[in-house]
């Protein structure tokens, strides 16, 4: 039973802890530096400020910037969740040919993001892409800009944030109890019918939970509108990071921030309250794994394909080019004239040729691992704790706990130097600026959101039974969650451990500010080698690096997934679901193993049922 | 069974991998809280480490007998790092950063006074003549260039007002909008520089800011990780800003012949700095490393080998010839530095606001 009784709560030691430690971090790490850092800038010499609303309201040009990112935002979570969840249907739902080649071609977003991935699509669609260049020597009247602005930015952004859907929504998909559709089936419903009517409103908690991560991403958008956007189109991101680096300004940038932050808690606050609303747990005792879906209707199951395909191509090309431009001279890449001859190694060997050119590589992997794994541990707790019991402190906590969401990473980073750079009592008298601890605390912070976001998704479609059998059977509340919550939750727990290891790996915002010296993180490294007035292979340095960095995460998939996909279907087969990922239980490949894993734990299915 | 053992080992390896860092972290903290701890490495912070300048900079200091770690950040990450550290400093010698950049370190006395053995031989005018907090090393100019083999030298402006107010350069030069950075802000400085009056907006004239206004309507923004190079051999632009310094390498691979626009009043120059920071334990380190890089000698070698251009007249010799010519016949702007400092910040925020394209 969820518990909003306080005396409840306070009764499990387990929870007790848990609150002790987290209001502890939170008041540490979260608040006390964000607020000493806000407080300064927002009251200078201790009476308030309204600089920065008036020259925000004044400027035309941050109101414009500041409509574009929420119109990007308000776009894309319509976009993302369409194609997002087409691919998750076609992978994962329908009986598609080659959906296992399909999947590999929609996980390329997984390994790579950023400039990079703008400036894929840019070489591709962009003035002096080669499909312009094509397209133009048949139709010389095309524009040639006719790929940048709103549509472009919208189009690159929607294909590069579909990870979440295909990694969360995937294994939410897998978890559905097969019985009800074949129910609905024998009933006469149309394909089309039990997708709307069963299949995703089973989804619905995980497709709010990515919604607002895409809404997130939508408004933080940096990169993509700087190299598509053109002058019609810019969004807010470049200008608080140019203001979040002058004092002077900083207070416009957390102004900026803070309401791109609150319009991210609002939608927050609006789907908790729907999350609510509903529960997300069959009744269903003994669950049946999902088999794949045959589409009846031929010209419907020839359209989808057709599709599919064409998806995948616009996926795979740009990762394809990338891994070709990396082999490429960059006056050849930036000039567009691509010969044999321009083909080169040479790329590789400025980059192997750097001194120590794989500390960066080692010092990164350490952090992030460390990072990812911390945050997934402790989230863990939190998130079960916070789903439990509801109750005004806990609910102030996880609002607390969204904090690095609504400000700027480089604003984070900077608080935590200030306010640690003396002994602190709060963390017995130590100073942590200028160690190497100050950097992996900051890792932990930033990943905090999204990890607690996830997981309490993942906990949603976890039905009480189970817990409520584990206490009538003796086990005790760490025993109960060890074995019973958390191998429900593990496919999900690595995925966030995967991505927040994928996307801490470049990080340059954060460390910037908070490395040691002689532990120089992978991002500044990349910087380096590609800064600099006469640094001309600037661009093909970064592809080098890149593919470098799809071969690291792509291991790390593999590391989740593959690994974890078979050792799940060996457990799963012990106990006694050998059908579990029907089609591909069979496989060895690190291709498809996201269903397989996630319906090895199918003993329950996640399809709305009436409240108990 | 397998999901134990993976739990346990990932449990383990937190735990190990924390007592590495922790212990990593006391023995450093133990280091820094000492404050005698004379020895150890020396940490150079510098925005000055990009095209193999830091590697080079290590091993020949190596030689020297200094033993140094390089940390390279950009200007103003780098002058808002050690600003964020000026309680518990983790660098010991910064180099690289310009003036202004050096004038805000020295307000917020992040950097302390050291005469280098080498003062006499520079001009303490284009470092700190009050204080002598820093001292000059490297100069360059912040030139508008174009491709002569493209834009014949007749057919290029004379003065830098005209790429707006010409309409036949609209759209046809280059405007770096990430006013963050060293080089766009300089830009500002310079644009700004002829119209300072204390009646005006933010110290500056109404007609300043038409200028400022103008230069960015009637530019092409630059495109995030596109050599201006690039965009003028493939006829994008015409026009374009750069630091002098980038300009041989330039030609170099693009096979352009740069010419360089001249206006009467010149153009801004910058000067890279040197300096001990506030409060570090290796002060005796500091100054040594100080001593031997801002000397005739190892100023000479540098720039031979990155065709900078030093203001160590001992080393100006070593400078190479058509750097030391480029330099030579573009005039300097007067820039008044010390106020620049002061406003650039609501310079930047109010074009960052009103006037970006």
């Amino acid at each position: 039973m969820r518990n909003s009784s306080w005396r409840a709560m306070l009764r499990s030691p387990l929870v007790v802890i848990v609150l002790v430690v987290l209001v502890w971090f939170v008041a540490t790490f979260l608040v006390l530096p964000n607020a000493n850092l806000l407080i300064s800038t927002f009251f200078p010499e201790g009476k308030i400020s309204v600089r920065a609303l008036e020259k925000l309201v004044s400027s035309e040009r941050a109101l414009k910037s500041l409509w574009h990112s929420f119109a990007l935002a308000a776009t894309l979570a319509v976009t993302v969740n369409v194609v997002g969840i087409f691919i998750v249907l076609v992978t994962d739902y329908f009986k598609i040919r080659g959906s296992r080649v399909l999947w590999l071609g929609y996980a390329t977003t997984l390994i790579y993001g950023g400039i990079v991935l703008a400036a894929g699509y840019n070489f591709i669609y962009g003035k002096n892409g080669f499909i312009t260049n094509a397209a133009l020597k048949v139709f010389p009247d095309i524009d040639p800009n006719w790929f940048s602005g709103y549509f472009a930015v919208v189009v690159v952004m929607t294909l590069a944030t579909t990870t979440n859907h295909m990694l969360f929504l995937g294994s939410s998909l897998a978890k559905i109890d097969y019985q009800t559709i074949e129910a609905a089936r024998n009933m006469g419903a149309s394909t089309w019918r039990i997708l709307w009517r069963i299949v995703l409103p089973a989804l619905r908690p995980m497709i709010f939970a990515v919604t607002v991560l895409t809404f997130l991403t939508g408004l933080g958008a940096l990169t993509a509108p700087l190299v598509l956007g053109g002058t019609d189109f810019q969004t807010i991101a470049p200008m608080i990071l140019t203001f979040s680096k002058s004092s002077g300004s900083r207070d416009l940038a957390a102004l900026l921030a803070i309401i791109l932050g609150l319009a991210t808690i609002v939608l927050l606050a609006m789907m908790n309250r729907v999350e609510k609303s509903g529960t997300y747990f069959s009744v269903a005792k003994v669950a049946t794994p999902l088999q794949k879906q045959r589409i009846r209707n031929p010209l419907a199951n020839a359209l989808v394909h057709v599709a599919a395909y064409v998806l995948f191509v616009v996926y795979a090309l740009p990762v394809l080019l990338i891994v070709l431009f990396s082999f490429l001279e960059s006056t050849a890449i930036s000039t567009g004239t691509i010969t044999w001859d321009a083909f080169t190694l040479a790329n590789y060997a400025t980059v192997f040729g750097t001194p120590a050119v794989l500390k960066p590589f080692v010092v990164s992997v350490v952090y992030s691992a460390l990072a990812s794994l911390i945050v997934v541990l402790g989230m863990l707790f939190v998130a079960r704790v916070f789903q439990k019991h509801r109750n005004p402190v806990t609910a102030l906590l996880e609002y607390l706990l969204h904090i690095p969401w609504i400000l700027p990473t480089i604003l984070i980073a900077l608080a935590l130097v200030m306010t640690f750079d003396r002994p602190n009592p709060l963390i017995g008298g130590q100073v942590l600026t200028g160690t190497t601890l100050l950097l992996l605390v900051a890792y932990v912070i930033i990943k905090i959101p999204f990890t607690l976001r996830l997981l309490k998704a993942a906990f949603a479609s976890v039905p009480e039974s189970l817990e409520d059998a584990a206490r009538i059977l003796g086990a005790g509340p760490l025993f109960t969650l060890r074995t019973v919550l958390v191998p429900l939750v593990l496919p999900t727990a690595a995925a966030i451990t995967a991505l927040n290891f994928n996307s801490l790996l470049d990080d340059y915002d954060t460390a910037v500010f908070l490395y040691h010296p002689l532990y120089e993180p992978l991002g500044l490294a990349i910087r380096a080698s590609t800064e600099g007035e006469n640094n001309l292979d600037a661009m093909s340095i970064t592809f080098v690096y890149t593919v470098l960095l799809m071969i690291i995460m792509g291991f790390t998939m593999w590391l989740v997934y593959g690994r974890g996909g078979a050792s799940s279907r060996r457990r799963g087969s012990r106990r006694g679901t050998p059908r579990a990922g029907a089609g591909l239980a069979g496989s060895g490949a690190p291709a498809a193993p996201v269903p397989a894993a996630a319906a090895a734990v199918v003993t329950v299915s996640p399809v709305p049922a009436p409240g108990p | 069974m397998h999901k134990r053992t993976f739990t346990t080992a990932s449990v383990a390896t937190i735990i190990l991998s924390t007592m590495v860092l922790a212990s990593c972290a006391s023995a450093e903290s133990g280091g820094s809280e000492g404050g005698g701890d004379a020895g150890g490495t020396l940490i150079v912070y510098t925005n000055s480490n990009s095209d193999g300048r830091g590697e080079w900079v290590t091993a020949q200091a190596k030689e020297a007998g200094l033993d140094i770690e390089i940390v390279g950040l950009g200007g103003a990450d780098l002058a808002n790092r050690i600003v964020a550290e000026k309680n518990n400093p983790v660098g010991d010698v910064v180099f690289g950063l310009n003036n202004m950049f050096f004038e805000t370190l020295k307000s917020e006395e992040a950097v302390t006074a050291y005469e280098p053995a080498w003062s006499a031989e520079v001009d303490q005018e284009s470092g700190d003549p009050e204080d002598g907090v820093f001292w000059p090393l490297v100069e360059q100019a912040i030139v508008t260039v174009y491709d002569t083999n493209k834009t014949p030298e007749a057919d290029a402006p004379t003065e830098l007002a005209d790429l707006w107010e010409d309409s036949a350069y609209d759209g046809r030069y280059e405007v770096n909008t990430a006013l963050g950075q060293a080089t766009p802000q300089l830009v500002l400085a310079g644009l700004l520089a002829p119209y300072l009056d204390e009646d005006g907006d933010l110290g500056v004239s109404d007609e300043g800011w038409e200028q400022v206004e103008g230069y960015f309507a009637h530019g092409s923004p630059a495109e995030e990780g596109t050599d201006l190079y690039a965009r003028m051999t493939r006829g994008d632009v015409d026009f374009g800003v750069l630091p002098s310094s980038g300009i041989t390498s330039r030609d170099a691979e693009y096979g352009t012949k740069t010419g360089v626009i001249s206006p009467a009043d010149g153009v801004p120059y910058v000067t890279e700095q040197i300096a001990v920071i506030a409060g570090t334990p290796r002060q005796d380190a500091a100054e040594e490393f100080i001593d031997w890089f801002g000397s005739a000698e190892t100023q000479g070698a540098f720039a031979a080998e990155f065709a900078s251009y030093p203001v160590n007249e001992g080393a100006r010799a070593e400078a190479l010839p058509e750097v030391v010519e480029l330099i030579e016949s573009l005039p300097k702007q007067d820039i008044d530095y010390a106020l620049t400092r002061e406003n650039i910040g609501a310079w930047v925020e109010k074009t960052e606001l009103e006037y970006l394209p």
